[in-house]
């Protein structure tokens, strides 16, 4: 059986195992006239804790491609008890493949692989300590798109891993396959590739399609529209639900996210090409006004959330739209988790007023209402065995293995082009839990409305510390007036910089 | 003077009132454990009226429970090698042996600090007294250079070293006061006696101070058991102590507040039960030295 057919053939009776249209044992009996091997009948496992793994739970049955595996055990022999070490924050593509996929690799290479999960400032820290040391800790970044800049000298650019190193080159890994906006947002610093973009949790709208039919509201298409009908619905049906929410904690990083997209909607920036902060400009005024204004539609408990209690207000039916992390759309679809499976839909992040260009910017700032966030997987250039690492960064973010972790993992947006049209991430295009019926408005926000920060040094203290902490003062009334707040930040923004 | 019935009943519900308050916190973050999501975050909050499940427990420890009203699949909610039982025994054996560690050490040196005269006696309890004002960070990061250095990353031994040093100050002050109430006049008269200094130390202030040395001990443990930032700098993949487990919860899409409680819920226990086994001893050594002579 061909390759594709196999795999359009698996998907379809994994959907229908999903669904309860087909039995266990006469889903199991077609899995094993696939060749799947013993390892696949075994069936007890449950959901993530958060959702990112309450996918089809079928989907577990889903191998690697036998082709890549040889390829793996031919490469990875003369690497064959190796440990290699990786930090990362959990994401659905690093749990996939701590949990259910690396067994593969590691079977096939005999290479451990150890992949320690923390929160993502912490791995900051430990990263910041290894490279800092040059002790090689760890054979594998995961390096935030913030932090590009900061890492971009401590990893191999995979460009030149992979024309250096023919033996070790995976037949058809196609560099080229990674969505060109994700590799200028996320994976570039300059002219080098930090890394190859590994995951990618961008804004999308998601409202509740029940509300917004009960009172004849169709998904806002403009920033102005968004208020208006939040304003509607907070009015009609508040306290008990309200229009939009948000991810407004004071200090935190999710507030200055939400800052950058009404900041860009609003056809501002943070940077000039002089690199001078210029979110304080006419622009940037005009979207802190809104913004306020926006703010009176939503929960009141609003500033005290980071993206965790706004996608919650959703999930718990309190607020009727976001515009946030489309991660988030499979655990809304799962009626073991929230009460409104099936309830919300997807659409584009509304159009910004008007756009800069990447030119009208600074330090490579790319405007769009459609902030991303997203990380890349590099090789450590203090590895002990940045070969081996190399083999298994290739592995983990090669087309087959990024198609398995989009099944299992459930929710984030595959960084590949062919990944969105793979048949296995097709099947899952249906209401329920580890839905990808949301990736193709996530795969257009990507190509037409991504917004990215901008790559300095200094950034993750921007981002992370100077901007949400005058940003939060703002919100809790320590300032005169936007204009007042802004210039602060700005202030504070160009000391930094000086250092 | 006898209290009224007014005064009584108005005393016992003030100290219940008191025990409900600070007890609150515990039993909500406990009923949190038994919650599923939906249980969770359901607006406004339940506080009472929720399906209990014990899959919160089941996915963290990676053991099935077999209720009914449970679920019997488990998963690995950190996604490979943070099944917790294995995890609680790193924190109990990190905990108890670094105690341990910081109470022998610490023992003898407030018995020193207690009863000998020495030049730079009341200097070097200044300095060890100004060890606990160090903030953790200051040190974590040489620690860590230093630790790589000698392959104490990642081990058992490098994290009770740590944790042990870490506490061994608040220990000896703690000690050199429990061993300031005891009499001085009882180690002369042994002295007197015949006695050598190790032998009054072990045979008579050794079990007088028992109290304080559990208390000591307690306070060791809990420290150890609850320390973040150590645990986090100096282990990897091979050792996690519950804090540094418990922050894996906290995902890119959101924290799991159902596993992180029930987790939480669960390092509650063996510190309580090493509370409860030293209990008779600590209420005499927190009670030493109050009725001086």
């Amino acid at each position: 059986m061909k390759d594709s057919v196999r795999k359009q053939y698996l998907a379809s009776i994994t959907d229908k195992f999903v669904r309860g249209q087909l039995g266990r044992r006469e889903f199991l009996r077609a899995a094993g006239k696939l060749g799947l091997g013993a390892g696949a009948l075994g069936m007890g496992f449950g959901n993530r804790p958060f959702g990112a793994f309450s996918s089809a739970r079928a989907a577990e049955e889903l191998t690697p491609n036998p082709e890549i595996l040889k390829w793996l055990a031919d490469v990875g022999k003369p690497f064959a008890g190796t440990t290699l070490k990786l930090a990362t924050e959990s994401t659905p593509p690093s749990n996939a493949i701590n949990g259910q996929l690396k067994k593969y690799f590691e079977e096939a290479t005999g290479i451990k692989v150890e992949i320690e999960v923390l929160p993502l400032e912490q791995v900051l820290q430990k990263l910041t300590l290894d490279v800092a040391s040059n002790l090689g800790t760890y054979d594998l970044y995961y390096i935030d798109q913030s932090w590009a800049a900061s890492f971009s000298q401590d990893v191999f650019d995979p460009r030149e891993q992979y024309s250096a190193k023919a033996d070790l080159a995976m037949p058809n890994y196609n560099l080229d396959d990674f969505l060109p906006a994700l590799v200028d947002g996320i994976a570039k610093y300059e002219d080098r590739w930090v890394g190859v973009p590994y995951d990618i949790p961008i804004f999308i709208m998601i409202y509740r399609k029940d509300i917004y039919d009960k009172l004849s509201l169709k998904a806002p298409e403009t920033i102005e529209e968004l208020y208006t009908n939040s304003k509607i619905i907070t009015d009609e049906m508040g306290p008990k639900v309200y229009g939009t929410t948000g991810q407004m904690k004071s200090g935190h990083y999710s507030l200055e996210c939400d800052w950058t997209a009404w900041l860009w909607g609003h056809g501002g920036s943070i940077f000039g090409p002089d690199g001078k902060f210029t979110g304080n400009d006419e622009k940037g005024v005009a979207a802190l006004e809104y913004w306020t204004k926006l703010k009176a539609t939503m929960p009141p408990g609003v500033d005290g959330w980071t993206w965790d209690g706004q996608g919650q207000s959703v999930a718990q039916g309190v607020a009727a739209s976001m515009l946030s992390w489309g991660e988030f759309f499979p655990y809304f679809d799962d009626p073991t988790q929230t009460k409104v499976s099936g309830l919300c839909e997807v659409a584009v992040p509304p159009r910004a007023m008007s756009l800069r260009t990447v030119k009208e910017t600074g330090y490579g700032e790319i405007p769009g209402v459609g902030h991303q966030g997203g990380s890349s997987l590099a090789v450590s250039r203090y590895s002990k065995s940045p070969d081996a690492a190399w083999i298994f960064m290739q592995w983990a973010t090669c087309a087959d293995t990024q198609a398995l972790i989009t099944t299992l993992g459930g929710g984030t947006g595959p960084t590949r082009a062919s990944v969105y049209d793979d048949p296995r991430v097709l099947a899952q295009a249906r209401v329920g839990a580890g839905t990808t019926r949301h990736l193709p408005v996530v795969r257009e926000t990507i190509a037409k409305h991504m917004g990215s920060e901008p790559d300095l040094p200094e950034w993750a203290q921007l981002s992370s510390d100077t901007i949400p902490v005058s940003l939060g003062k703002y919100f809790a009334g320590s300032y005169g007036s936007p204009k007042e707040a802004l210039d602060d930040i700005a202030k504070q923004v160009g000391e930094v910089l000086k250092g | 003077m006898p209290q009224s019935k007014s005064m009584r009943i108005f005393r016992t519900l003030a100290g219940w009132l008191v025990v409900a308050f600070f007890f609150f916190p515990i039993f909500f973050w406990t009923s949190v454990a038994f919650r599923d999501a939906k249980d969770i975050f359901s607006w406004p909050p339940k506080f009472f009226e929720f399906e209990p499940t014990v899959r919160n427990f089941e996915q963290v420890f990676g053991i099935s429970l077999g209720f009914g009203f449970g679920t019997q699949e488990t998963v690995n909610p950190g996604g490979g090698n943070f099944y917790m039982a294995p995890r609680l025994w790193d924190s109990i054996v990190v905990a108890s042996m670094s105690t341990v560690l910081a109470i022998m050490v610490a023992t003898l040196a407030a018995y020193c600090l207690s009863r000998m005269q020495f030049r730079g006696r009341h200097e070097f309890v200044n300095w060890v007294l100004s060890t606990r004002m160090m903030p953790p960070v200051a040190v974590a990061i040489p620690m860590f250079f230093i630790f790589k250095q000698l392959n104490l990353l990642d081990t058992y031994l490098g994290l009770i070293l740590v944790h042990g040093l870490m506490n061994l100050p608040l220990a000896v002050l703690l000690l050199k006061s429990f061993f300031d109430d005891i009499p001085a006049e009882i180690d002369e008269s042994a002295l007197l006696d015949g006695a050598s200094r190790w032998t009054i130390f072990k045979r008579i202030v050794l079990p007088m101070a028992k109290g304080g040395i559990a208390a000591s001990a307690v306070l060791c443990f809990i420290f150890s058991w609850t320390e973040f930032l150590f645990a986090l700098t100096l282990t990897q993949t091979g050792i996690k102590t519950v804090p540094v487990v418990s922050s894996t919860f906290v995902t890119s899409i959101g924290t799991a507040w159902g596993n992180m409680a029930a987790l939480g819920a669960a390092a509650i226990v063996p510190a309580f039960i090493v509370v409860l086994l030293v209990q008779r001893h600590l209420v005499r050594g927190l009670t030493m030295g109050s009725l001086k002579q």
